[in-house]
């Protein structure tokens, strides 16, 4: 009986974590419901939002919601409702593209610590140790100002900090399946270790990389709009969320929307990466509950 | 493995991260189009004379090759020379020294937040599992470790400083100058601060403590016919809070980062504002020192953990 259960694989597939953290916590399934929303507004922004995000209407700058405007106007005079539905392009955009490429370099270096073992390990390791030193803001700010203003080097810095998180989970799941029997039968039936990692212990570690995945994403959106409220990452004119919170701060007092609808943005996709990342985990492992969401 | 040999093992590990920690920073610099130092002062020296650029490479000893950079700059660190910022022109450990003070405040002040609502909400929240209250409180505290702080920020000060005018929207007025003034305006910054920690400490808290309650030793007490308050108060309480303690420890560490947008917000003259200024200025001496300060505050409260730890636990020590 035990033998059945070892060969067994470890981990469910990606669909049916998602399903069972969607049926099991409704919290997890209200976060999909907004993710799948802020795609669906993002995809549609040109068709849905009611003006272009740059175009100008000197004759009501700075005014409040009324029928024209829905959310008032910004101090050039654009269209705040358009604004906030095409920030949605740029923070979704960053969040998934950012956390793809770390979750690659991430994937690709925790492979290689986890299967090789030994000085290659420790080194992967040690470097990740070292990265985990910073908080992720600091070192974000501290890269994208060397590197220059820009979405594209926010989204270098970003890879450059969010990689260790996923070198580490895989390693670690990589340590958990490589001595199970069916990699030892791989093994022994002649595989090539790239191959054996690829096609044998790589499809055994999807399911923590989903969830670290749902997370990161979420990180990433929270991390971005940070920057772009210090005033590095997207410049302007591209309608952002950190920057429309950064101008509307300034207008806090006549206009207390300009602030309100990007910050409440931001707020409720991030929460909901959380919900569904925490939901996933749980689903996943659900010893696990209640063990810390993602970090500022 | 002894716990004398348990230490040298983590400490050699923290300085080997320590090394790197150095190189990485280091290297960050290094990634500035040309380089730190000419970037910075392009607006106060005539970049058309090549004299003038070849004298400022040299006495940023710039001519140098990057290894001899790498360790003149670690061997200036290691003797206490931080360097010199670029934007103010004052020694940077003054410059840290003189701001410490505020950003120390904002810290105590959140953590005294944090506390304050974190412990009780996640032990309520342990106490009353998957009640409607458990529901409540951890959905609470996921909005609370979810929500920008340069949004609650915002928000707050629209509440309590434009439709409320009870409190300072942004400012800072030293302790010693007027007490009363200075509490009134870090209520706002320390809470924004405290309330991302609140709901850290609350999920652990909870988790903590559900673990304990789950022990034997508790069923034990139970089986005495120990009151449900004496079992929490006097059995479960203390030993739930060994994790929490820790937790609020890597809080200390990370709390820097969210000072730098706290601090910006409510224009506090602390650590984070001056980070963040150093960063657009491009001011390398201070982000490179901020950076190691950070780093090394982190390595630290991490070496302290894996200690107490290895001296409450002897499995962690074996597990080396």
């Amino acid at each position: 009986m035990t033998d059945i259960v070892a060969i067994t694989p470890v981990r469910p597939s990606g669909a049916i974590l998602l399903r069972r953290a969607v049926v099991r916590h409704r919290l997890a399934a209200c976060g999909l419901i907004v993710i799948l929303l802020f795609c669906a507004m993002a995809a549609l922004a040109p068709w849905i939002s009611p003006y272009s995000p740059y175009e100008q209407d000197l004759y009501a700058v700075l005014s409040g919601p009324s029928a024209a405007h829905w959310f008032g106007t910004d101090n050039l005079g654009r269209d705040l409702l358009s604004r906030t539905i095409y920030g949605a392009r740029v923070s979704l955009l960053f969040g998934i593209s950012s956390t793809a490429l770390s979750a690659a370099l991430g994937v690709a270096l925790g492979l290689i610590a986890g299967f090789r073992g030994g000085w290659v390990d420790g080194l992967i390791m040690r470097v990740t140790d070292a990265f985990l030193c910073f908080p992720p803001l600091i070192f974000i700010l501290a890269t994208s100002a060397a590197l220059g203003p820009g979405l594209h080097n926010v989204v270098l810095s970003f890879t450059l900090f969010a990689w260790t998180g996923f070198a580490r989970i895989i390693r670690g799941q990589v340590l958990l399946v490589r001595e199970l029997p069916y990699i030892e039968a791989a093994r022994a039936s002649g595989l090539t270790p790239r191959r054996i990692m690829l096609a044998h212990v790589l499809p055994n570690t999807l399911a923590p990389l989903i969830v670290a995945v749902t997370i990161t994403v979420g990180l990433a959106i929270l991390l971005e709009s940070g920057v772009s409220f210090l005033g590095l990452g997207v410049q302007p004119p591209t309608a952002s969320w950190g920057k429309e919170l950064r101008v509307g701060f300034t207008y806090l007092e006549t206009v207390p929307l300009f602030s309100i609808a990007p910050g409440l943005m931001i707020t409720l996709v991030v929460i909901a990466f959380n919900f569904l990342g925490d939901g996933l985990r749980d689903a996943l492992d659900p010893r696990l509950r209640g063990a810390g969401p993602v970090r500022k | 493995m002894a716990m004398g040999s348990y230490i040298c093992v983590r400490l050699l590990h923290a300085l080997v991260i320590l090394a790197l920690v150095t190189m990485l920073v280091f290297v960050i610099a290094q990634l500035i189009p040309g380089d730190a130092v000419m970037a910075a002062m392009a607006s106060s020296v005539d970049m058309n004379d090549p004299a003038v650029v070849a004298r400022v490479r040299h006495q940023f000893g710039l001519d140098q090759s990057i290894l001899v950079q790498f360790s003149n700059w670690l061997t200036r660190y290691l003797t206490g020379d931080w360097g010199t910022s670029i934007g103010t022109g004052q020694k940077v450990h003054a410059m840290f020294i003189q701001r410490l003070p505020v950003t120390l405040e904002l810290f105590l002040g959140a953590t005294a937040w944090s506390v304050m609502i974190g412990i009780p909400a996640g032990i309520i929240s342990a106490l009353k599992r998957n009640s409607v209250v458990d529901v409540a409180v951890s959905t609470g505290t996921m909005i609370g470790v979810s929500i920008p702080s340069f949004w609650e920020a915002i928000m707050l000060i629209y509440l309590f400083g434009v439709v409320f005018p009870i409190l300072p929207p942004s400012g800072y007025v030293p302790f010693a100058e007027d007490p009363l003034l200075n509490l009134k305006s870090m209520v706002l910054p320390t809470f924004v601060l405290g309330t991302h920690f609140a709901g850290l400490l609350a999920r652990y808290v909870r988790s903590s403590l559900l673990e304990v309650l789950s022990q034997d030793y508790i069923r034990t007490a139970r089986a005495k016919g120990l009151s449900e308050r004496a079992i929490i108060v006097l059995h479960a309480l203390k030993p739930a809070m060994i994790p929490v303690v820790t937790v609020i420890g890597l809080a200390w560490a990370h709390m820097l980062a969210g000072a730098f947008i706290v601090e910006v917000i409510f224009a506090i003259p602390g650590l984070g504002r001056m980070s963040v200024d150093a960063i657009f200025q491009k001011d390398f001496p201070v982000v490179q020192a901020t950076l190691i300060a950070v780093s090394v505050n982190v390595l630290v409260v991490n070496l302290l953990v894996d200690i107490v730890y290895g001296y409450l636990d002897p499995r962690v020590r074996v597990n080396q």
